[in-house]
């Protein structure tokens, strides 16, 4: 069970997030403060660096790990192994309007980038590649935030299949 | 030729049936259905398996956690459709499920429903329709709570504009929409009365009136920060106060037993040498019978650790704000319940995804329980 998997690696893998949080927590916090400061609950209007000049990032890695960069606050199953990919649904699913975000750190660049989870809807589970980190996670009183909601809203069936991660932008520093 | 079969297989049927073999046992009546004793005894608890993999056939399960039979120990199963919520009467008989339904399964016409489920029969012996807008959500105890002496269930929305449908449970009915812009769930307060969380890091409370309409607000001060060591909001109740443990260990308690929630003054779960302990898990926190309050905590915590496995769980004097019993996990455990008697067992969901049972006071590791079919129970209740 990939769950069960990921519970138990998770305590094996604590000590090693450890050490790279502590140095660097107190920056991660204030590049989530700084982008997510006026966003409404619904559509957060993000003060990202978001244009079409802008070039994709440089990425390394595999897409179908949960260790992938783009995935520090994902909780569901991972798109790319769902018959879509990590920012795209699978066929015949629809993708929520509205979700919550996380602010990863690309460690090909060292720099940070807001990454919108929005969920694909209208099947049930896809049951494959899933994947649960809370880096940035808040209680659902913080909903735009927080990964324990559902967010297949605004779609027509809010069934939940599979998470995408999207990079929707570059963070900005306080 | 195939006429010629069947007749002959009645009258073969016919020559059994007429022996005197058949004669000579007592036949065992047909259609008998079991039911529960009632109350349940203190140590059945309900696990609730959310079914994770396949969410729309959630299952809760009857287990009687003294049990070393693995057969046996199930006492009875009933459902709950698309993670539902769950919570129980003490003064009735009765559990409440809330749950989403669609017409054509995965897709159709969406109905949420609060409904009723008999502790003798495990049969839904009710329901109320309710606004197809329930929060859909990781399982907390305060998307669903009873208040006013369990006369009126109230019910967390989540659009994501949030509300608060009222139903009366009694007379099972809804009732009314509550508006709270800007705040999450539902805490219960004393009378026709909730709370609920706010973004900006208030507490909002409502008095409702007869009919179940709003009747006033407030709203308490600033009191916890959202982003930075935020409180969890799977606070724990004691005689009508919340205790909201925060990610960085702090405890935060408001009491909820006036018309307006009065925040208390904080303290903190970690002593001397406890550095880097912090609370963690799906429902992280407890209480037992005498009102000591148990928190599920991991080692060497970092941002992103407040749902980790707990290795340990910590219990607390919380009028004398002290640490009082450190009981060692024999598998860290992502979840937590307890029974509601006076010689209580806490009841975790362990990383394989079993239920380890253990004495509360004492600690001690009594049995686990496994192979009953459950595949992902994220919340574990004593019988009420």
């Amino acid at each position: 069970m990939k769950w069960l998997d990921g519970w138990l690696d998770k305590t094996a893998e604590n000590t090693a997030r450890s050490i790279s949080q502590k140095t660097s927590r107190r920056g991660f916090l204030g590049k989530v403060a700084g982008v997510v400061v006026g966003g409404a609950v619904t559509v957060p209007l993000l003060p990202v660096a978001r244009s079409q000049e802008n070039p994709a990032p440089r990425e390394e890695g595999d897409p179908a790990s949960c260790e992938y960069w783009r995935y520090c606050a994902i909780d569901g199953f991972l798109c790319g192994c769902c018959g879509g990919s990590m920012n795209s649904c699978p066929p015949g699913t629809e993708m929520s309007p509205i979700t919550w975000i996380g602010t990863c750190e690309n460690p090909v660049d060292g720099k940070s980038y807001i990454i919108s989870y929005n969920d694909c809807c209208g099947k049930s589970s896809c049951g494959n590649c899933l994947c649960q980190r809370n880096e940035g996670d808040r209680p659902v009183y913080n909903p735009r935030v927080s990964n324990d909601l559902n967010w297949c809203l605004g779609t027509s069936s809010n069934t939940y299949h599979c998470s995408t991660a999207i990079v929707i932008g570059a963070a900005l520093d306080e | 030729m195939q006429r010629h079969n069947i007749m002959k297989q009645l009258i073969l049927l016919t020559v059994i049936f007429s022996s005197s073999a058949f004669g000579q046992v007592q036949p065992e009546p047909t259609g008998v259905i079991q039911t529960l004793p009632a109350p349940w005894p203190a140590h059945w608890i309900i696990a609730h398996d959310v079914a994770f993999f396949h969410m729309s056939d959630g299952k809760f399960y009857v287990l009687d956690a003294e049990s070393d039979d693995a057969a046996t120990r199930v006492k009875g199963i009933f459902n709950g459709a698309f993670i539902a919520q769950f919570t129980q009467a003490t003064t009735r008989p009765e559990m409440y499920i809330l749950e989403t339904f669609r017409s054509r399964g995965s897709r159709g016409e969406r109905t949420d429903v609060l409904t009723i489920y008999g502790k003798d029969n495990l049969a839904p012996i009710g329901e109320v329709v309710i606004p197809p807008k329930r929060a859909s959500a990781m399982p907390t105890n305060y998307h669903l709570q009873l208040v006013d002496d369990e006369k009126l269930a109230l019910i967390y929305n989540f659009t994501p504009a949030t509300s608060v449908s009222v139903v009366d449970i009694v007379n099972r009915e809804f009732l009314a929409e509550i508006p709270i812009p800007g705040c999450s769930l539902v805490y219960p307060m004393a009378g026709r009365a909730f709370a609920s969380l706010c973004t900006d890091g208030s507490m909002m409370s409502v008095q409702l009136d007869e009919n179940g309409e709003q009747a006033s607000t407030a709203r308490t001060g600033v009191f916890f920060d959202a982003n930075n060591d935020p409180i969890m909001e799977k606070a724990v109740m004691i005689d009508g106060v919340a205790y909201f443990p925060t990610f960085l260990g702090r405890v935060v308690p408001v009491d909820l037993n006036g018309s307006e929630p009065e925040v208390g003054r904080e303290w903190s779960l970690l002593g001397d040498g406890d550095e880097g302990w912090r609370p963690g898990g799906i429902q992280v926190t407890e209480r037992d019978s005498d009102g000591r309050m148990y928190v599920l905590m991991h080692p060497d915590g970092y941002e992103g650790s407040h749902k980790d496995p707990g290795t340990e769980v910590w219990v607390f004097d919380v009028e004398n704000k002290r640490r009082v019993d450190r009981i060692e996990l024999q598998l860290p455990a992502i979840s937590m319940g307890m029974t509601n008697d006076d010689d209580p067992l806490l009841l975790v969901t362990n990383v394989n995804l079993e239920l380890d049972i253990y004495t509360a006071k004492s600690g001690e590791y009594q049995r686990t329980l496994n192979n009953f079919a459950a595949e992902t129970v994220l919340m574990l209740y004593g019988a009420e």
